[in-house]
């Protein structure tokens, strides 16, 4: 698969700490995401969209679980397959898939505009813990570094670096969580 | 949000992950619950009155059960991570079944046929069915607790793997409390118990194990 090698090479640049790299990457895998997802939730196309979202965000925090003995699209589909999985039994809806070929990845939807989901994860991260909250909003979404933010909040750096990395779990979870409701 | 600007949002002032040390956590949390479970029975049931000269068969029914561990541990621990083969790990625990169903059957084909039943149960209820899994379940708590600090995807198959290692680490602590030798017994029963401890992982893995 001509994936294989460059999503490979972007995500384990990403995880030596370049940033732009991992961009890359999580761009290359969402496109990817979305034609799986697509293709096994052709009615609800505002549900893939909020799977892509979810899967990416797994992928983020759990970076550390991808063994680079093996390919990289297999620990890609795995999760997203787990991400399928755990939407379906939440949803009650699994009939509307099938969930047996975790490698197909079908027609990539090379369509990256329409990109909406349906939640609103700005709307997720008001409801994690003040820390956590706070080192995201600075980092992730004022673009501080993380030094700055450690500055400003009188925290240390490794708590603001920790509070983020547990936060992005959170969210993740609040994802799974708001699609039961 | 678009899915755009999440990936700006996750891509932003990041930090370099390091690999995560998952086997030495393994071996560092089997270590800490087969300890536990030796400590229970001996402070619960108390080891057999005899083990002074029953040592011969103890450490048999030890390393019977150690070997079982040992069958399911590859199994779990490559269960861990997301995307990689299972390979030979299921066929390692598929072959210690059926070398234990054969050591079993060849061990009550040895005795006297009017001997075998009484072989083969133990002449009573097997205890083990009962007291392998309660004796487990502390390695089954550690080894569910580290489980969830990575990511497993398969999470019914996990739960399984983890039942049957704990499964394996409490049998190995019951051997020193178990009055019974038989060969036929120990193959048979063990295997069941630890079988038991495989099954409640799968269901207790399979809710427990989410992310």
């Amino acid at each position: 698969m001509a994936d294989e090698a460059h999503l490979r090479a972007l995500l384990l640049k990403g995880m030596a700490g370049e940033a732009a790299a991992h961009r890359a990457f999580l761009a290359e895998a969402a496109a990817l995401l979305r034609g799986y997802f697509r293709n096994r939730l052709r009615a609800r196309p505002e549900d893939a969209e909020d799977l892509v979202q979810e899967t990416l965000v797994a992928l983020h925090t759990r970076r550390d679980s991808y063994d680079p003995n093996f390919p990289l699209t297999a620990w890609m589909y795995a999760i997203a397959r787990y991400r399928l999985i755990d939407f379906l039994r939440r949803a009650k809806h699994r009939a509307h898939a099938s969930l047996d070929d975790g490698l197909d990845i079908g027609g990539v939807d090379p369509d990256y505009g329409a990109s909406d989901a349906r939640r609103d994860v700005a709307t997720l991260l008001a409801k994690l813990p003040e820390k956590q909250r706070t080192a995201i909003r600075l980092v992730k979404l004022e673009e501080k570094s993380v030094h700055e933010a450690a500055t400003e909040t009188g925290y240390s750096e490794s708590d603001i670096k920790i509070s983020i990395h547990r936060g992005m779990k959170t969210l993740m979870r609040l994802m799974g969580q708001e699609h039961a409701s | 949000m678009k899915t755009d600007k999440l990936i700006e949002m996750l891509a932003r002032g990041d930090d370099p992950t390091p690999q995560s040390r998952s086997l030495l956590r393994l071996a560092l949390t089997l270590g800490a619950g087969l300890a536990v479970s030796v400590t229970l029975l001996a402070l619960w049931l108390g080891v057999r009155p005899d083990i002074g000269v029953a040592m011969m068969p103890v450490m048999m029914k030890a390393a019977f059960s150690a070997a079982a561990a040992a069958a399911a541990l590859p199994l779990a621990a490559r269960l861990m991570k997301p995307g990689r083969p299972l390979g030979w790990r299921l066929g390692a625990v598929a072959l210690f079944v059926a070398l234990a169903a054969l050591v079993s059957f060849t061990a009550l084909m040895g005795e006297e046929p009017g001997e075998r039943m009484r072989a083969w149960t133990g002449g009573g209820f097997p205890w083990c069915l009962v007291l392998v899994p309660v004796l487990g379940a502390p390695t089954a708590a550690l080894l569910l607790w580290l489980m969830r600090a990575f990511t497993p995807t398969r999470l019914t198959m996990a739960g399984a793997a983890i039942g049957a290692v704990s499964g394996g680490v409490g049998a190995m602590a019951y051997s020193m409390y178990c009055p019974i030798d038989s060969v036929a017994f120990v193959t048979t029963w063990y295997v069941l118990a630890i079988a038991l401890c495989a099954v409640l992982g799968a269901v207790i893995g399979a809710r427990v194990l989410r992310w």
